[in-house]
């Protein structure tokens, strides 16, 4: 019904057809110039995932802000403890701090971050504690600079964070408003940079940086490889037909498939993810395959002369059915990424599923247009295009050749294919699942460059919060003894509390205590219940400040020590950390004062004096003002999600065998936290997907073929394949990352085509000479050049990922191509091979003895 | 009550006249003399109980009260600061001892209970966070007259607008700021600072002033970070002038023992 109304409204109303088409492309080519990029890595968690939600509320409550590192790096004798490079170091430091989108209070860099020292001159007396800028200005001389030196080295909390510990690189921490500001803020800091003109490098580095830096990339990257990837179809087509006449269509087809997946991509709000970029790299070449088998058709039956409809409509009903199929297939390849909870990834899956059906529907009803409006005189100069290859060009001998080793060695092969199977199950088991979003450039790139350099000299610029929270009803707790101890004396609190409206504890107990303060002042005949009650609030308040406590204090400071002896933790930074170096210079600096305070007055009492400096609020980066969230600064120095998750694995460790303080929770945010959630949902997604796939693939493959065994066989290349492929990953140890998960359940759709065409002639060639030996002579020759063609189209056709500046193209790419190429030659070899070793073909391709007889007779 | 609605409606007589009276000012260094000794050197002493609300960018607040006892050496010259710590609890008796100089550094000592410490902090930069809040040691004490270039920017019916800069700009954060000083009081009640990229980034004002004892007085003032959207209240209650304080009330002992006599709230 739907076949014929298509094919009817195309060959009857071409000028329709064409104008339809066209205003749609033009309606969806609109929405293009609205595109918006983004390649944060955090957006591949739906905005409601909870890791998500409380790596925000981390940020948040600690004020954490995704930083730039800015690296000055001085390999002379005195590393970058000179003059000149302290002079640039401020001088930069200076400029970013102007810079729009920067939180200058934040800034961290040698010059403005406060020193805590001992007067040296003081000998006598109780001592004094100095607060001072560490480096106001830069030091006339090298004595004044090498003080800086001594007092940064003594300063844990800047030692190899501010300073690398060999001295030769310095950071600025610059912490930026919105991620997406980053590339921009960093082209503000190279110009600084360029304008200098000293000894030292310079080096930007940071994840926003990266991810940033990705996303302006990757749109250079579209722009440039989705019109090679074109121009490479184009060449390829040119090559194989000779002939602009028969490329124009499928040309079409291509570019409207793209142009209105796109269009509507963007049209509907969605962002351009890493993913969607390479959509049109993808669609172009399925888009074309099919009209490619039109035209080569419509140009065999056509004699001039004839009514070119009627020989176009025994093309298309001819192909309607493989062709939907394998465009369905495909399109539910991609459509099961929707399976995979990471929204740009179903955003993706679903958009070339719709492409690939659109690129159905284009050929459907595009095509036919096209060829019925061709003149006469051009039609005719269709046929002088000879589309089928000589038997004996060089391919087709190799074909045949094929064909008869696979019948000769069915045995040999399936043993080899069994083996290759249980191979590469083992690689399978061996893959490395890992991601590093930095890894996606070049290792030529500055940014891949700046990261090598930084995480050599520094503990590390990836960074990881440990978040512990102490729960709790303080309020409710706190209430109920006041209500009790006022009870006692027969007042009834209620009046007074109702005006009591403090959101958090602490601001609600301040005003408890202001309430009862004043109450102790004004009502002087119940002084001693006011001020017992105050009693009461002010020791809730005191106890409730949790992480001053000793316990919790000395459990934070030994899972420190635990995580700083780890390999894979370059430096961990928190609220013992600065306790015990404020501590320390409160009792005369000697290095066995670095120490906890005894008690959680101690405690309070040290912050105080650490508040009375330039930079008090550093310390709501570590601990919340109500002491009940605190958190811990790793600096790893690999951003891979492996390590990450290693650094998982030995804080589950610890608190396995040290036991969390009662009512702690710890949990974990940063964005290579961040990293490691989204692709352990990738992997399971991804399995999900590649399990929905396959079933999908396979019910459709039984209802094309109307057999099981069929279907069965039909799904046989595309799983050895894929196993093929995958543990072709484990066994040379590239990692398994988002771009290589991706591929799976998408070249299931893909690779299916070919044995969907190789069965279907295989079974019709059978079922009409009955001979099996014949089958295979006959199959080697038309169908498998097709097949061997189209496969060429298909991964050629990826192959301007591979000059991409970016890896995860290149991965694509190259993957893609080696999926189609293997999945081929698979199909060619194996398929027969096992067909060989069933006995009964007539079984088999569904022959009823008599049917053959009839069919024989006709002959 | 009718002796409180007196001393009202006597201030208000009282304002009017120094209003009528007082000659219009022309001489940038009186004006920032005459501001100087009113803001801090009221009386020839004072007590005042301050309640600190310091509210962070995320508007989350922390309380901090303390007491402050001053002694002048003379209007404008020499004083003693004594400040003790009354909450939270866990900062309790907590001291700063403060011997301010006109001619060169102060002397600062600081009395830990909790570790049974008495430190001195080093003259150095008094531009630092006074214990964590938005105001800075030269706020709650006064900033040196002579550290800094004043200029006359304007004079209208109600304020002197001064402007300043640092004598030697690199031990400031600040470029310059600008003074609003109350014709009436001679109470500075507007301070803005501006970065070295000429951006206004703080604010200091003065939210209520009361006659205490014939003097105006600030009792209720803020700091605003403006950068970061934060800022400190600080609210002055109980103030009581000419207590006749010996200068032992601020002597080293007093860091570890506190004089209860001053520290004790007066009776209405």
């Amino acid at each position: 019904m739907l076949k014929s109304a298509l094919i009817n409204l195309s060959m009857n109303r071409p000028k329709t057809v064409f104008w339809g088409v066209f205003l749609l492309v033009v309606l969806a080519g609109l929405q293009i110039p609205s595109i918006k990029v983004d390649t944060d890595p955090e957006n591949m968690l739906p905005h409601d995932n909870a890791a998500r939600l409380f790596h925000d509320q981390v940020k948040q409550t600690f004020g954490l802000h995704d930083m730039i590192v800015l690296g000055v790096v001085n390999t002379g004798e005195q590393g970058i403890y000179n003059r000149q490079s302290l002079t640039e170091l401020q001088t930069l430091s200076e400029a970013i701090v102007g810079m729009e989108g920067v939180i200058s209070q934040d800034l961290m860099s040698l010059d403005r971050v406060d020193n805590i020292s001992q007067l040296s001159s003081d000998s006598d007396g109780p001592g004094t504690i100095r607060f001072e800028w560490m480096m106001k200005q830069v030091p006339q001389d090298q004595a004044g600079i090498d003080q800086i030196r001594t007092a940064v080295e003594r300063l844990p909390l800047l030692n190899n964070t501010l300073v690398s510990g060999d001295g030769q690189a310095a950071g600025i921490y610059i912490p930026i408003v919105k991620k997406s500001e980053s590339y921009r803020i960093s082209n503000l800091i190279q110009t600084e940079i360029d304008n200098l003109k000293g000894s030292s490098e310079y080096y930007i580095s940071g994840l926003p940086v990266a991810e940033d830096t990705f996303g302006v990339e990757m749109f250079i990257q579209m722009a440039i490889s989705a019109p090679l990837a074109g121009l490479m179809i184009f060449i390829l087509m040119w090559f194989f037909f000779r002939s602009l006449l028969l490329i124009s269509a499928p040309m079409i087809v291509a570019m409207g498939s793209v142009i209105i997946t796109m269009g509507l991509l963007i049209g509907q709000g969605y962002t351009v993810h890493i993913m969607s970029s390479m959509i049109p790299i993808f669609l172009m070449p399925i888009a074309v395959v099919d009209s490619v088998h039109i035209l080569s058709e419509f140009a065999d039956r056509y004699r001039p002369g004839e009514d070119p409809k009627a020989a176009l409509k025994e093309v298309l009903s001819h192909l309607f059915t493989p062709m939907l199929f394998t465009s369905v297939t495909s399109a539910v390849g991609f459509a099961s990424l929707a399976f995979t909870p990471i929204p740009p990834v179903q955003i993706f899956g679903l958009h070339v599923a719709f492409g690939i059906m659109l690129a159905f529907l284009l050929t459907i009803v595009l095509v036919p247009a096209y060829i019925i409006s061709l003149s006469p005189k051009r039609m005719a100069q269709l046929q002088d295009h000879n589309i089928e290859e000589d038997d004996r060009s060089r391919l087709g001998r190799l074909l045949s050749y094929t064909g008869r080793f696979s019948i000769a060695k069915a045995k040999t092969l399936l043993v080899l294919f069994v083996l290759v199977i249980v191979g590469s199950g083992y690689g399978v088991a061996q893959i490395q699942i890992n991601d590093n979003p930095v890894r996606w450039f070049k290792s030529d790139h500055p940014l891949r460059v700046a990261d090598r350099v930084m995480n050599h000299h520094f503990p590390g610029t990836y960074n990881a919060f440990l978040v512990l929270d102490k729960s709790g009803d303080l309020k409710t707790e706190l209430l109920q003894s006041l209500n009790d101890r006022a009870a006692e004396q027969g007042v009834d609190l209620q009046p007074q509390l109702a005006g009591v409206s403090g959101e958090d504890f602490t601001a609600y107990s301040d005003e408890l205590i202001n309430l009862f303060d004043q109450l102790s002042y004004d009502d002087a005949d119940n002084e001693s219940l006011w001020l017992a009650l105050l009693d009461l609030t002010e020791q809730a308040q005191s106890e409730g400040k949790y992480f001053l406590t000793p316990e919790a204090l000395q459990y934070l400071d030994n899972l420190q020590n635990y995580l700083d002896g780890s390999e894979y933790i370059g430096k961990s930074n928190g609220l013992p950390t600065l306790l015990k170096t404020v501590y320390r210079e409160l009792q005369g600096g000697e290095q066995e004062q670095y120490r906890l305070p005894s008690n959680a007055t101690a405690a309070a009492q040290t912050i105080l004096s650490f508040q009375s400096s330039h930079r008090p609020d550093d310390l709501w980066h570590m601990v919340t003002p109500d002491y009940r969230s605190t958190v811990l600064w790793l600096q790893l120095s690999s951003g891979d999600n492996q390590d990450m998750s290693q650094v998982l694995a030995l804080v589950d460790a610890y608190v396995a065998e040290h036991p969390l303080p009662q009512d702690v929770k710890l949990n974990w945010a940063g964005l290579t936290y961040i990293n490691v959630v989204w692709q352990d949902a990738m992997v399971n997604g991804m399995l999900k997907s590649l399990m929905g796939a396959f079933v999908m693939v396979l019910v459709m493959m039984v209802l094309l073929f109307r057999s099981v065994k069929i279907g069965l066989l039909s799904m046989l290349p595309l799983t050895v394949t894929i196993l093929f492929i995958y543990g072709l990953i484990g066994v040379i140890g590239k990692d398994y990352d988002m771009p290589i998960a991706v591929l799976s359940a998408l070249t299931l759709g893909l690779s299916v085509d070919f044995a969907i065409h190789f069965l279907e002639r295989t079974r019709a060639i059978y079922r009409r000479c009955g001979d099996w030996q014949q089958t295979v002579n006959e199959v080697y020759k038309g169908p498998s050049r097709a097949i061997s063609r189209n496969a060429v189209v298909v991964a050629i056709g990826f192959t301007p990922l591979l000059f991409a500046p970016l890896v995860p193209y290149i991965t694509v790419g190259f993957f893609l191509a080696t999926i189609m190429a293997v999945s081929a030659v698979v199909t060619i070899v194996l398929l027969p091979a096992v067909m060989q070793m069933i006995s009964n073909k007539d079984a088999l391709f569904g022959v009823k003895k008599d049917q053959l007889e009839k069919e024989k007779s006709h002959v | 009550m009718f002796k409180h609605f007196l001393s009202i409606a006597l201030a208000g007589v009282l304002g009017l006249t120094t209003a009528v009276q007082a000659e219009e000012l022309t001489d940038v260094n009186e004006i920032v003399k005459k501001a100087n000794v009113a803001s801090y050197y009221r009386g020839d002493d004072g007590r005042s109980e301050a309640r600190m609300l310091i509210e962070d960018a995320q508007g989350r607040k922390q309380q901090r009260q303390f007491t402050i006892l001053r002694r002048d050496h003379a209007d404008g010259g020499d004083q003693q600061f004594l400040v003790v710590f009354s909450r939270p609890a866990d900062v309790r008796n907590t001291v700063f001892l403060v011997e301010k100089h006109a001619q060169g550094d102060d002397d600062r000592w600081l009395y830990l209970p909790g570790l049974d410490l008495v430190k001195r902090i080093s003259a150095g930069d008094k531009r630092t966070s006074f214990v964590g809040s938005h105001f800075f040691y030269e706020d709650v004490s006064g900033r040196n007259l002579s550290d800094d270039n004043h200029r006359l920017l304007e004079t209208n019916a109600e304020h002197y607008v001064l402007e300043s800069s640092a004598k030697n700009a690199a031990s400031v954060e600040f470029s310059r700021y600008q003074v609003w000083i109350e014709k009436s009081s001679m109470l500075p009640v507007k301070i803005e600072y501006y970065n070295a990229n000429d951006k206004l980034y703080r604010r200091v004002e003065v939210l209520a002033t009361e006659t205490i004892q014939g003097f105006p007085t600030v009792t209720k003032s803020k700091v605003s970070d403006l950068l970061s959207g934060a800022s400190t209240t600080m609210e002055f209650r109980f103030i009581r002038y000419d207590l006749g304080m010996e200068t032992a009330v601020f002597s080293e002992r007093s860091l570890r023992n506190p004089p209860r006599q001053w520290l004790k709230r007066p009776k209405q």
